[in-house]
């Protein structure tokens, strides 16, 4: 059973239509790589993946479950109280919290959630913090635990926001062109981490800009124009194969 | 008159002075939050009912103010809400609190709002309710933003207090008009504007010591 399942999601600004239906599903454990060129929906579909944005119309499903659904004529759409908590998001601005160190940065979600459960099922502090460590570590920055993010360079400030969505142990993590906000010679570091990320476990849905990465590390690849999905496939169909005259444009346009 | 029977006088003035002021923060920084709400509220009718209300407070004198306060409940009800000297203090203190609470409402409305979107979007992602984010994201950010302008109008505070002799409360120039200057005695109005700039200097230290407080992160 996938474990995403998204069903003609639209969504509009004012008079302009940024998602015209847009339909996919995810297996568990795959990478999902959204490409195209700006405007065309890739941000807008992942604002509404994770709810900072609600599609006008469509369905979310995440393991079978609608989480989202809304459609024409509904004053507000359903969701689940629990589609917030399926979904990670890293941000292409980092936006971690300046007044917290590294560590109050990937503690305070965790910690206020555990506050809302019951004594007896609540993670402890000491677990949190274990894991915040664990976590840490493998992003590399076991040493800038107690930095604040004014102190860091971009791509650990990246890396201490990846850190910090795992937290939450996400059923998909989801990642916002998460090195178009860095210098050329700090992007490589972010996606060796989100590279190392990738397990049977982990689902991940990435827009980007980098060709070379999308290629290498997804399993599946989307390309997007005018807000519809123009193509869908693996890598090797999208970037060698490309069926839509678009697709092909676009991608004669990336030097590799 | 002697000299340490005028200091006696003096600093009783002063004493309400500070009373008056210390008080006025107590009261006008938290409900200045609460008025803040409302200005930032969604729904609209409170917004604009809000408004209203900060644009007749900052738009009269705080004169006009502390007058109203004082003499306008009993010419309504024929009671005396306020009633002798403490009367007219609580009077004052009802003027300044409302006075003061909107001004700072302002000054918090500011802080909120130059808070970046993406802060806010990080707290839902990761699942922290409105009122989480507010005083576990938002606040810290909104204070350090907001200390110079807080300072500024917290000094203008401290000179705003000798309004209150207007209603005969008993503050410093009120003592020192009444019961001094009287007397043809000019030396201790130099000795009053050196009780405040040390009231004030004072201040000014406290501020810049929250602000180096608040300097090990950036925003």
């Amino acid at each position: 059973m996938a474990i995403l399942e998204v069903k003609n999601l639209r969504k509009h600004f004012g008079g302009n239509e940024v998602l015209k239906g847009v339909d996919f599903s995810l297996e568990k454990g795959n990478v999902l790589s959204i490409i195209g060129s700006s405007g065309g929906g890739k941000t807008t579909l992942l604002r509404c993946l994770n709810f900072l944005e609600k599609a006008d119309e469509g369905d979310i499903f995440v393991n079978g479950e609608c989480v989202y659904h809304a459609e024409a004529g509904m004053k507000k759409p359903v969701v689940s109280p629990k589609a917030q908590r399926s979904m990670g998001l890293v941000f292409q601005q980092f936006n971690l919290f300046p007044q917290y160190s590294v560590m109050d940065n990937l503690m305070l979600a965790p910690k206020l959630q555990a506050k809302r459960l019951p004594a007896d099922a609540r993670e402890s502090a000491q677990e949190i913090l274990a894991r915040a460590e664990a976590l840490l570590a493998r992003v590399g920055l076991s040493e800038k635990a107690n930095a604040y993010p004014c102190e860091l360079s971009g791509g650990q400030c990246q890396r201490v926001a990846i850190a910090r969505a795992l937290m939450l142990q996400p059923e998909i993590l989801c990642f916002d062109e998460p090195t178009s906000a860095l210098d050329p010679e700090l992007t490589g570091e972010v996606l060796r981490v989100i590279r190392s990320l990738k397990n049977s476990e982990r689902t991940m849905i990435i827009v980007t800009h980098e060709m070379e990465f999308a290629r290498n590390v997804s399993d599946k690849v989307i390309f997007m124009a005018d807000g519809v999905i123009e193509e869908m496939g693996t890598p090797e169909e999208i970037f060698d194969h490309p069926k839509s005259e678009k697709t092909a444009a676009f991608l004669s346009h990336r030097a590799f | 008159m002697n000299f340490s029977q005028i200091n006696l006088l003096l600093l009783s003035g002063f004493g309400k002075t500070c009373s008056l002021f210390f008080l006025t923060l107590i009261f006008a920084l938290p409900l200045g939050l609460v008025v803040m709400f409302g200005l930032i509220c969604p729904f609209k009718p409170l917004r604009w009912l809000t408004r209203t209300v900060v644009w007749i407070i900052r738009g009269t004198p705080l004169m006009l103010q502390l007058f109203v306060v004082f003499y306008v409940p009993g010419m309504l009800f024929h009671t005396n809400l306020f009633v002798g000297t403490s009367g007219r203090f609580q009077a004052a203190l009802v003027a300044f609190v409302i006075n003061y609470s909107c001004y700072f409402a302002e000054i918090y409305r500011g802080g909120v709002e130059s808070i970046p979107r993406g802060q806010y979007e990080a707290a839902q992602v990761l699942g922290l309710s409105r009122v989480e984010t507010f005083f576990r994201v938002v606040l810290m950010q909104v204070v350090k933003r907001i200390l110079a302008p807080m300072s500024n109008e917290v000094i203008t505070l401290v000179k705003d207090t000798s309004l209150a002799r207007v209603i005969a409360v008993a503050e410093i120039f009120y003592i020192n008009e009444v019961r001094i200057l009287s007397k043809a005695i000019i030396w201790p109005l130099f000795y009053i504007g050196v009780f405040f700039l040390l009231f004030v200097g004072a201040l000014t230290l406290l501020f810049n010591y929250a602000e180096k407080k608040l300097s090990y992160y950036k925003l």
